[in-house]
């Protein structure tokens, strides 16, 4: 075995590793007080490396500020991890009956640690809230945003040409897919105020739109990353066609659908420009039949909420009804459908939907593991016994 | 399996899976779609898990169109009516052999930029080129709506046209447009001058 095996398959990894470990999850648990769930998990455990920082709202900040502790993230210590048992596995482990149980517990394990990586990349989390009477046939991410350019000259379809808003680094250039339009950043604000000014704009770096049309202006703010709280995501964005630069428009998740589209045209086409939540479309739509909100009698504790559904699918064959109320989702087409909200005073549900392929096998890790527990604590159990009954 | 293999196999297995997150541009087609306000972005009432009241609506904007007076009409034949939805306060469709065309009723605070800039973003949305204020002339004729003076805009478009009506109405402007198939948009034309002649909006400025 050569050096390089020993050290991946040795005991002494997994003990540093695991000890990493608890300092991660320690500091991870520092910082959510400031940083909320959401981005701390990206930050400490969906990440190779990791810096944590000492916090400003700490006492002694001015003396301290200067400390920073790099650690490991929660990829690069899963993966050790993954790789640590693999390696020691096929270097030290004989497959025997008499080791069969511990088999069982370590492929299990391999398969948890797999699957919470397959969770983080390609599990996908968004929001669809449907009025009651109408149908929805996408839900939008409550997080992502997406700078769109909608054309909607074709009588059959309209055709979206999307550039997600993490790419929209000032002074980058990028090209609207399939379109002749590129467009350059020239502000990024990942959070703005946005409002209308009272008096003229004297230097507004937007030219066109409804930024001069209406006098709006943004400011940046400080991002923010309460649980319910949604940034405002504002940029002005230089637009161009092949042959120099068409305008500078103001474009922000706030500037919806309550304003007449800010339209691009170039040549014989037109764009609609907008940023807004990132939506993901399906190819069936669900209608709100009814939603039931029951409460407790004679109080506001909601006891029950249910929302009936029709789901209408491009595909005939696939159209269902459904009920789905709490901790009895709708799973269809690799997506399951939570009831997680409602609001217009009960006349629109919420669902959370949620994308993950490999929601099935944590469920099997755990068997796996319980079932070689019960294998191998049955085998010496079985031979104390066998061994009394001699005695 | 040999070790380093495994160990090999690992590594690119999990350099390809986080290659599959990163964001790049893309563009996709959708079935036609109305512009409607989805109800995360309506003002909504207090509610738990994402609370979206607290996304800053542009003073102003949804309060007018809550606030704005009530609207009543006459459905001519023909047209399917929906429930008004955010700024729209009237959605109809209508079909006929050579097409549809949708009718939609807004209003928004202000003149919106004004007559010419509204009209030639009519224009663009049917891919005919913008006008100046002569060109305008020819495309607009006085209308009287709910006892106001508005103007009638009439847009054929190669495939697709837009009739419409824009009226000042105490400080808001009431967009009343039917965009479609223009052969249909053509032979709907006397159902919406007549829907236009119906319609009455709540007036308490005048006693």
């Amino acid at each position: 075995m050569t050096p390089l095996f020993k050290f991946f398959a040795s005991l002494r990894l997994t003990v540093v590793l695991l000890a990493f470990s608890i300092v991660l999850v320690f500091f991870g648990t520092l910082d959510q007080v400031h940083y909320g769930i959401w981005e701390t998990q990206k930050r400490y455990f969906e990440s190779f490396f990791v810096i944590w920082s000492y916090p400003e709202q700490w006492i002694a900040y001015d003396a301290l500020f200067w400390l920073h502790l790099p650690m490991p993230g929660g990829y690069l210590l899963g993966g050790m991890l993954l790789i640590n048992l693999l390696t020691a596995h096929f270097t030290r482990f004989k497959l025997s009956l008499k080791k069969s149980g511990i088999f069982l517990v370590h492929f299990g394990l391999i398969l948890l640690l797999v699957s919470e990586l397959l969770t983080d990349l390609v599990s996908q989390e968004s929001q669809m809230p449907i009025d009651e009477g109408s149908s929805m046939n996408y839900s939008q991410a409550f997080r992502a945003n997406e700078l769109v350019f909608i054309d909607r000259s074709h009588p059959e379809h309209d055709t979206v040409h999307s550039i997600p808003t993490e790419l929209l680094k000032p002074g980058v250039n990028i090209e609207v897919p399939d379109t002749p339009l590129s467009i350059r950043t020239v502000r990024f604000f990942p959070n703005a105020d946005v409002g209308r000014a009272q008096a003229p704009i004297s230097s507004n770096l937007a030219d066109s739109g409804v930024a001069v049309k209406m006098n709006v202006v943004a400011t940046p703010k400080a991002v923010s990353y309460a649980e319910n709280y949604i940034n405002t995501e504002t940029a002005y964005v230089e637009i161009s066609g092949e042959d120099g630069v068409i305008g500078t428009w103001l474009v922000s998740n706030v500037i919806d659908e309550r304003f007449p589209p800010q339209m691009v045209s170039y040549g014989e086409q037109a764009w609609e420009v907008a940023i807004r939540f990132t939506r993901y479309y399906y190819p069936f739509s669900l209608e709100l039949i009814d939603f039931k909100h029951e409460k407790y009698p004679g109080t506001e504790i909601p006891f029950n909420f249910s929302s009936e559904i029709n789901v209408d699918h491009e595909d005939d064959t696939k159209d269902q009804k459904a009920l789905i109320y709490m901790n009895h989702p709708l799973r269809y087409e690799g997506l399951t459908f939570y009831q997680a909200s409602f609001a217009n005073q009960d006349k629109t549900s919420i669902f959370q939907v949620v994308r993950n392929p490999g929601w099935v096998l944590p469920y099997v890790s755990v068997l796996l593991m319980g079932l070689g527990m019960c294998v191998q604590f049955g085998m010496h159990f079985f031979k104390f016994i066998s061994k009394r009954g001699t005695a | 399996m040999k070790t380093p293999q495994l160990l090999a196999a690992s590594l690119a297995a999990m350099l390809f899976l986080s290659a599959c997150d990163k964001p790049e541009p893309v563009t996709y087609t959708v079935p036609k779609e109305e512009r409607s306000a989805t109800v995360l972005n309506q003002a909504p009432q207090p509610q738990p898990e994402v609370d979206t009241s607290k996304m800053q609506p542009l003073p102003g904007m949804a309060e007018a169109a809550e606030a704005a007076p009530e609207l009543t009409y006459t459905v001519p034949e023909g047209w399917d009516e929906f429930p008004p939805q955010s700024v729209r306060k009237a959605n109809f469709r209508v079909s006929d052999e050579s097409g549809s065309a949708e009718i939609a009723v807004t209003v928004f605070p202000g003149d919106v930029g004004g007559k010419l800039a509204n009209i030639n973003r009519w224009r663009s949305q049917i891919g005919l080129d913008p006008v100046d204020l002569q060109g305008m002339r020819q495309v607009v004729r006085p209308l009287m709506i709910s006892q106001h003076s508005g103007m009638l805009v009439s847009l054929p478009g190669p495939e697709q046209s837009i009739l419409g009506a824009i009226l000042d109405f105490h400080g808001s402007t009431w967009f009343f447009k039917m965009q479609g198939a223009t052969g249909t948009v053509a032979s709907q034309s006397g159902a919406m001058e007549t829907f236009l002649s119906s319609v009455q909006i709540g007036d308490h400025h005048h006693h």
